[in-house]
């Protein structure tokens, strides 16, 4: 009998219905951690050599630690209120001390011996020597490793540069598996003797750097390497088909011919205990670098074994941190809870952290009123003048090493004159833009250096001085704006503060100079390309330190700089720059940082506008947060006062109307 | 309608999503990689070596029309590779994780529009012109013109500030359901109630509507069993939109109440030039509105014997 599809279907559909709810519902909550956070964003990544960026900053920081980590010192709570940085420094981590040669150059790391793994094997030197060839190899993508290029020959490594006599280490295309640089194929080592290049291509001057830099690539993969090994020659290639041949044969395939790791960089593990680095020059805050989550280390054996990324994943990863990592959901929650094995557990107070990725300052600012997060880091710019009236001792505000600035084009005409810069510097009044558009205390930047870097002053800087605007600008043949070539402001439209910005600026420039400027709002990814492409007459930007030191933001204006993207170059700047690098007296080089950015501030390449302050919104059962200018909060620091918080339990802790 | 005639519609069916799949990924794929930037720019540029061995990783610095080929490959393969910006996943991992929460929500909140929307509609009709009948259809405009996001705010501050009692966001328990569920479902609700509201007008004056009551069955029995019948033709049309608009319309609200689901990745991915991601979401959304607008066909054959499945 055929089926009647019509009595069966509403019953079916019932059923199907009555199904579908039930497993929608049928959720099965974790229990809830003794402490939540707001992590702002989604983790990108929780491999060190990989991410970027605070939010991973924090989560890497809980689950591994390096040699140092930056802590502030123990004494902070009593010398440090709510409203002011407490320095941090870099500390004993992994390594229980180290020393630093007579010269500078020279650092010995002595690793503790009761520093284990979360799968209980010793965190040795060795670990550190793989990890940081992890992250300088050419590979692994690593946006950070300019970090390592202070220590001897890590530059030459990443950039795989080899010439005739050099010691060279050959991999052999023999990989388990063809992306995954660990673990490497059959490494053999000699001393390059030649190279043998196919005719380079002829390109066009209308292909695009993208692509020019494609056709160079694939030319160089076409080299032969002619490398003697025991006395005896061999060649490779990474495209044996496409190569010259070498005495009539084709050149064994290899998958990368680097500068021999053992014999030119100097980084070396003498034994479990002990690790050498050797710099080019004296790099006073390479200890800060040491302690940034980059350099912490990895395990080997958990890449080998899971590969990238597998080896992330809650069920795989090893880790030596304060915390280990138990959950992960997407979008949603990590889980960390306490590690038992860590070297210092005894002073780690939390023993299970939720971090919850809110993309929406609203909604984290809803969660934390509603007492379902202990710490929001991102908060809505329309609320903060109330939350900092209103949760005055629940917002601990302080500057942070963060500039926001404008980034001219020196290339473009209207832009070249120094005098038409310096002019739309004088002319926008920044202490309005902190006070009515970002709101949440922000100094208005007259110089460019962040304050709060311990030892260094910056230069006295430019302050609002739209008469002597107007004088610069006739005196460049543009009185009142007249003949002055075009010129517009880009930004991205996403978050809307850039655009309220730029028309704040905009608005100051017709005022006070009679410029008429242009604004141009596009989507994140178009506004890089076009910063990129250096096809802009002013952009917005920011930078954060990536340690506290002058270095982290004056080294980028550097002529040519992968970062300066503005066209500007000062050779009298870039020996500055070179000299700090290589002076020894701290105070000296706090002088030639101040020199060059005296003369950077100018010259106006960029327009500084303001100096972030961090935003973060703490509960007062938490104890322990201070701020420090890089807006880190070490989880480690953290505690729960108990009797405050559950007195406060399931009320309101918060009200903001 | 026999078993045969349906198994060849659903082949047809069948022969026509390859093609509309084909030509949605190809259309995906161009104007993805013509649009300016790529998944590896940030405000700190990349050296360039890295850059290149980043694009190597990735397959980008294969010509156009090789990696067209390849990625149409993969997805044949249901393997649509690694995220590019969400470094730790596969794109596949992340659909895993984000689409059965998406869909949680997607089914809770059609279930809802559909109960609360019919019920509306049936009262409305049945008392037309009373009390009833004006506040379920005042109701109904004000939950068609109020957009979701201000109701989702205006439901955050009735029922998590003044009235706390229900969490503000988050996902895992089956209280933090309850709102994002009812602001994803009340323009839903709202169109079907006025849709039922109609055909049941139409039906109730219908000959065999008549022969019913005439027959002394009681009015309950009338209405669901045989008037109800006729005027759900054009609720169940809806369902189709109804269900993929829940699914992909769902990302205000889960951005909102902070829902982990896979809604959150549609822009976030295209915005960030994560192309393998970008790719899934817009496969796994053009697969799952044709499913339903197909399911939808089906079963309005099924109740009305007029219809037939081409």
């Amino acid at each position: 009998m055929p089926i009647n599809f019509r009595l069966v279907f509403p019953y079916v559909m019932l059923l199907l219905v009555t199904a579908a709810v039930v497993w929608a519902v049928s959720l099965n909550p974790p229990p809830r951690a003794e402490f939540t956070f707001d992590n702002g964003t989604e983790v990108q990544t929780l491999d060190s050599a990989k991410a970027t960026g605070n939010p991973e900053n924090r989560m890497i920081n809980a689950l591994f630690e390096g040699l140092l980590r930056s802590l502030p010192a123990a004494d902070y709570r009593e010398k440090y209120g709510p409203h002011e940085n407490a320095p941090l420094t870099a500390q004993p981590g992994m390594a229980e001390s180290y020393e630093v040669s007579e010269d500078g150059k020279t650092y010995t790391f002595h690793i503790r011996k009761n520093a284990v793994w979360s799968d209980e094997s010793p965190v040795t030197a060795h670990d550190f020597e793989f990890s940081w060839q992890r992250m300088l190899h050419p590979e692994t993508g690593s946006q950070y490793t300019y970090q390592l290029y202070y220590v001897r020959g890590t530059r030459s490594y990443t950039e795989a540069k080899v010439a005739p006599g050099d010691a060279v280490e050959v991999e052999l295309a023999d990989r388990r598996d063809r992306y995954q640089a660990w673990p490497r194929g059959t490494i053999v080592r000699g001393t390059l003797k030649e190279i043998l290049k196919p005719a380079e291509p002829v390109i066009d001057s209308d292909v695009s750097p993208e692509d020019k830099s494609r056709r160079m690539s694939d030319w160089k993969k076409t080299w032969t390497y002619v490398v003697e090994i025991d006395g005896k020659l061999t060649a490779f290639s990474k495209a044996p088909d496409e190569a010259l041949p070498f005495e009539n044969a084709i050149p064994t395939a290899c998958m990368q011919v680097l500068p021999d790791w053992q014999s030119t960089v100097g980084i070396k593990a003498t034994d479990d205990h002990t690790l050498v680095v050797e710099l080019n020059d004296r790099t006073p805050f390479f200890p800060e670098l040491v302690a940034f989550y980059p350099l912490y280390p990895v395990n080997r054996k958990c890449i080998e074994k899971y590969g990238s990324p597998a080896w992330t994943k809650p069920a795989n990863i090893v880790s030596n941190g304060p915390f280990n990592l138990k959950l992960r959901k997407l979008r949603d929650r990590i889980r960390l809870e306490k590690n038992p094995l860590y070297w210092d557990a005894k002073n780690v107070k939390l023993n299970s952290i939720d971090v919850l990725a809110l993309r929406d300052e609203t909604t984290a600012l809803n969660m934390y009123l509603t007492g379902r997060v202990d710490w929001a880091t991102t908060i809505p710019a329309d609320m903060i003048p109330q939350l900092k009236k209103e949760l005055k001792d629940q917002f601990p505000s302080a500057p942070m090493l963060t500039v926001y600035f404008y980034r001219l084009n020196t290339e473009k005409d209207a832009l070249k004159d120094k005098r038409v810069r310096q002019a739309l510097n004088l002319a926008i009044d920044k202490q309005n833009i902190c006070e009515f558009v970002t709101k949440a205390g922000e100094v208005p930047a007259g110089t460019y250096v962040p304050p709060g870097l311990a030892g260094y002053d910056s230069p006295p800087g430019t302050q609002f001085d739209p008469k002597r605007a107007r004088e610069l600008l006739k005196e460049a043949g543009y009185a009142e704006g007249h003949q002055l070539p075009h010129i517009e402001i880009l930004y991205n439209d996403s978050p809307s503060l850039h655009r309220t910005i730029a028309e704040r600026v905009q608005q100051m420039w017709r005022e006070h100079l009679g410029v008429d400027v242009q604004l141009r709002g596009l989507e994140w990814g178009v506004y890089l390309d076009a910063q990129d492409k250096k096809d802009y007459y002013i952009a917005r930007a920011g930078w954060i330190a990536d340690y506290p030191d002058p270095n982290t933001f004056l080294d980028m204006f550097v002529t040519g700089g992968d970062q300066n993207m503005t066209g500007w170059g000062n050779p009298k700047y870039d020996q500055l720059i070179a000299d700090a690098g290589k002076e020894p007296d701290p105070a000296k080089r706090m002088a030639i940082f101040k020199e060059a950015e005296a003369l950077f501030l100018e010259e106006v390449p960029i327009i500084p506008m303001y100096f972030y302050v961090s935003k973060n919104l703490i509960k007062p059962h938490v104890k322990g947060f201070c701020n420090d200018v890089q807006d880190l909060h070490p989880l480690t620091l953290l505690e729960i006062d108990h009797a405050a918080k559950d007195g406060k339990l399931g009320q309101r802790s918060g009200t903001a109307k | 309608m026999s078993a045969l005639e349906l198994f060849g519609a659903l082949l047809r069916r069948l022969g026509w999503f390859v093609v509309t799949f084909w030509a949605v990924f190809t259309l995906s794929f161009f104007l993805m990689r013509l649009s300016p930037g790529g998944p590896f720019m940030g405000e700190k540029k990349l050296p360039e070596e890295i850059r290149r061995n980043l694009d190597e990783f990735y397959n980008l610095n294969a010509p156009l029309h090789e990696q067209y080929l390849t990625t149409l490959g993969n997805v044949v393969l249901l393997n649509l590779g690694p995220s590019q910006k969400l470094k730790d996943y596969t794109v596949n991992e992340v659909i895993a994780e984000g689409f059965p929460v998406s869909m949680s929500l997607g089914v809770i909140a059609l279930t809802l529009a559909l109960i609360g929307g019919t019920i509306a509609g049936v009262v409305s009709a049945v008392k037309r012109n009373t009390i009833y009948d004006f506040g379920f259809m005042g109701l109904a405009t004000l939950g068609i013109a109020i957009p979701n996001f201000v109701l989702a705010s205006l439901a955050i501050i009735i029922f998590c500030f003044y009235l706390p009692i229900l969490p503000a966001a988050g996902w895992g328990s089956p209280q933090q359901i309850i709102l994002p569920a009812i602001c994803l479902a009340a323009p839903y609700a709202a169109y079907i109630a006025r849709l039922t509201r109609a055909g049941m007008l139409e039906v109730l004056n219908l000959d065999y509507v008549r022969t019913a009551y005439a027959k002394g069955l009681q009015p309950r029995t009338v209405i669901v069993k045989h008037a109800l019948r006729g005027a759900i033709l054009p609720v169940v049309s809806f369902i189709g939109p109804a269900a993929a608009g829940i699914l992909t319309g769902s990302l205000v609200i889960e951005r909102i109440f902070n829902v982990p689901g896979f809604g959150s990745h549609f822009i976030d991915a295209a915005l960030q030039r994560d192309y393998p991601l970008a790719m899934g979401a817009v496969l796994v959304y053009t697969a799952l509105l044709y499913v339903m607008n197909s399911l939808v066909d089906l079963s309005y054959s099924v109740i009305d014997p007029r219809v037939k499945l081409e």
